[in-house]
């Protein structure tokens, strides 16, 4: 079992000085409205600057456009950025997971052309997982990618796909064969202005149009060069890839921002005996997710594919976003009434209490559900 | 040697002499001198003191190591007394190990040197009653004193123990005539005394957390109802990666404490070992026996040899709230903007 990382290098800090310089000059605190970790605002401009310093696709090799970084350079990045609560919606997932795949399974093609554009900060990402009939149970996925000619037909409908009315591209699983559950499953790049390709947007539970969106693929044409490795082999890529989705910051910080403004805006509270305990107890749980987090990071630079620790890092660090929350509410214990707009509430600690209630039951949801991962997490233990 | 090396080698040693049988009846006896012999002939009992000091050398990581081996076999001797506490005092004073069994008086004791005299009471002694020396800190000096066991000159206790049965004696000392004493020089505080005292008691917690998770894993594979494993039913399997995740958390927990004190801090991690090793004594306890079942609460099955030091173990040295509202004013203190970077950085921030 992973379990301990060795400290950052020199180099390794002098990025995270260098990272935190770029946000303090190009975003400076109370001038932006900060996000809740991954689920933060969607911005191509910052997408770009961050990129300019190639800071995103960072782990990708020169030769195709990124830095030639590490795991570890990623997660050092990635970090700051989120306890920032900075825009990285719109290169998110283009960062965290595609450029991996493509690294990983995708063509010398594939890399030459997409590559550099998602290191550029250009490229927006959706991921076509779940369908109507297959949540957890990813196998049973029904849309389907029928052989015509040199390409293929991709037909069925995927839907809670976060940033679908945005992104350039969708990673669609689809079934392609029969047999057992797991095998004739194929992954696609879909282009989302494709002929065919309709984007309906689902409501998010407090109204927003703007996050998840129902995908209806009416007989896209995808060519051949746009599938993912082998025909076949997509379910087994999509096992691969979990330690990397699956055990990044991204994974317990989301609603830290909570505890920091919470000490700036309440300091007498904080500062009391039940505060500061509190305080306590909620920094030794991060202090220790990000070890195993940043211990995962190395793994991963060493050759490993530390799946199962990711999961139970995955599963335990997404409880905790959410204890966050209801352990400061109780502390509070105050209604909480917001503006009708984001300027009518000047407390900034309440607006993202407000959107941590709201959004926090999808942190154990999101990229595998809690229930889902035990199971994967039991299977690796030993 | 590697800290796995060192590991392996411990393992094996207690595996040999602090078998449950071992365990069982040194909670009745209060001493498994087997057990203690073998540690002093390997000098496992004797790390991290320097060997000039007549230690058996080694680090912070490697006391740590011994004591996570220890942990998992639930030990009956004061292992982290003799060697990362009380030999430490020692040391950082100077003075040289006595021969003996030793065991050190925890910082919660009330001493007070007259001269040469030591006077007070130290509460809950880990194996008090078969000390030949004590070790404790008193008024920043390093005191070196004859135990209740010594042949002549020691001081009166009264036996007590803790829930797994483990000595935790009261020790008064009413002008006893001290062995050897020495200034403490600067790092050797109230507060770092406590630190090693928790460390100490994390590192064995930590032993215990895995050996916990690798039984009830296994109960889990043999153990069948319903006509298969029970660790095939997901509600079970839940009580598995609970008691992982937490063997996981305080096993990076305690590298991270012992690598912070190496460097002469780690009042930030050690904090946060011992909180976490606490809670995860509560959270695993309660999933292995859930997991268990009846069987788990008999005293011929072993988890509670395990369990019930846990269960001790988490009030000692500090329990849960000490370290949590220390820490927590301290952090309260640097303000908001120093939160992730201590979270980051640990007692290079915060102290």
């Amino acid at each position: 079992m992973v379990t301990s990382p060795t400290a950052l290098t020199a180099q390794e800090l002098e990025l995270r000085e260098q990272v935190r310089t770029f946000l303090v000059e190009t975003l400076p605190w109370g001038t932006f409205e900060p996000g809740l970790g991954m689920g933060a605002a969607v911005n191509p401009l910052f997408s770009a600057a961050l990129a300019e310093h190639g800071w995103v696709g960072m782990a990708v090799p020169a030769r195709y456009g990124g830095r030639d970084a590490t795991a570890v350079d990623r997660f050092v990045v990635v970090e700051e950025l989120l306890r920032w609560g900075a825009p990285v919606g719109h290169h998110w997932v283009a960062d965290r997971q595609i450029a991996p795949v493509l690294l990983r399974y995708g063509t010398e093609e594939q890399k030459r052309w997409l590559l550099p554009r998602i290191c550029r900060g250009e490229l927006c990402f959706c991921i076509g997982m779940s369908e109507p009939d297959a949540g957890s149970d990813l196998a049973s996925v029904r849309t389907r990618g029928v052989r015509d000619g040199d390409g293929w037909r991709v037909s069925g409908v995927k839907v809670w796909t976060s940033n679908a009315m945005r992104a350039d591209f969708m990673i669609a699983l689809c079934r392609t064969g029969e047999g057992a559950r797991h095998v004739g499953l194929s992954r696609f790049l879909i282009d989302m202005r494709s002929p065919g390709v309709t984007v309906k947007p689902i409501p998010y539970l407090n109204g927003s149009t703007d996050h998840f969106a129902e995908v209806v693929l009416d007989g896209v044409l995808v060519s051949d060069e746009m599938v993912i490795g082998e025909i076949g082999q997509g379910w087994t890529q999509n096992a691969n890839e979990l330690a990397f989705e699956r055990s990044g910051p991204d994974r317990w910080i989301s609603t830290f921002l909570l505890v920091q403004e919470f000490m700036r805006e309440w300091p007498d509270l904080a500062a009391s005996p039940a505060g500061s305990r509190l305080i306590g107890e909620l920094a030794a749980q991060y202090w220790v997710l990000r070890r195993l987090s940043l211990a995962v990071a190395r793994a991963i630079d060493a050759g490993g594919t530390p799946a199962a620790e990711a999961a139970l890092i995955k599963e335990m660090g997404t409880r905790f976003e959410q204890d966050v929350v209801s352990a400061l509410r109780e502390l509070l214990d105050r209604e909480l009434v917001c503006g009708l707009e984001p300027a009518d509430t000047p407390s900034l600690f309440e607006r993202l209490l407000g959107r941590a209630v709201l959004d926090s039951p999808s942190f154990t949801i999101r990229g595998g559900t809690n229930e889902v991962l035990r199971t994967v997490a039991v299977k690796g233990l030993s | 040697m590697s800290d796995n090396e060192l590991y392996s080698l411990a393992e094996k040693l207690f595996a040999e002499h602090s078998r449950w049988q071992d365990v069982c009846d040194a909670e009745v006896t209060g001493w498994a001198e087997n057990l203690w012999k073998a540690l002093q002939q390997t000098g496992f009992s004797d790390v991290p003191v320097p060997e000039e000091l007549g230690g058996a050398g080694g680090s912070v990581a490697d006391a740590v190591q011994l004591l996570r081996a220890a942990g998992a076999h639930a030990a009956p001797v004061p292992l982290a007394e003799a060697g990362l506490v009380g030999g430490w005092l020692l040391a950082s004073a100077g003075l040289a190990l006595p021969k003996g069994v030793r065991t050190a008086l925890p910082p919660a004791a009330t001493l007070r040197l007259d001269g040469d005299r030591l006077f007070g009471t130290a509460p809950a002694v880990a194996w008090g009653h078969r000390a030949e020396y004590v070790v404790g800190l008193a008024d920043g000096v390093v005191v070196l004193a004859p135990g209740p066991a010594a042949q002549s000159g020691g001081p009166t206790f009264s036996r007590g123990a803790n829930l797994a049965d483990e000595p935790r004696d009261t020790v008064i000392f009413d002008g006893v005539p001290v062995t050897a004493r020495a200034a403490a020089p600067d790092e050797v505080t109230e507060q770092s005394f406590w630190e090693r005292t928790a460390l100490g008691r994390a590192a064995l917690m930590a032993g215990a957390v895995s050996a916990v998770a690798a039984m009830t894993l296994r109960y889990s594979r043999e153990r069948e109802q319903f006509g298969r494993p029970i660790g095939r039913f997901q509600a079970v399997q839940a009580h598995l990666v609970t008691i992982h995740q937490q063997a996981t958390v305080v096993a990076s927990a305690i590298d991270g404490a012992a690598a912070a004190v190496e460097l002469g801090r780690g009042g930030f991690e050690v904090a946060c070992a011992k909180m976490l090793a606490d809670r995860a004594a509560q959270l695993v306890t309660a999933a292995a026996h859930q997991t268990h079942g009846a069987i788990g609460m008999t005293k011929e099955y072993p988890l509670h040899y395990l369990t019930r030091r846990l269960w001790a173990w988490r009030d000692e040295a500090g329990a849960h709230h000490r370290w949590a509202d220390r820490l927590g004013a301290a952090l309260v203190a640097h303000g908001p903007d120093a939160l992730y970077p201590a979270i980051q950085c640990g007692s290079e921030v915060v102290q």
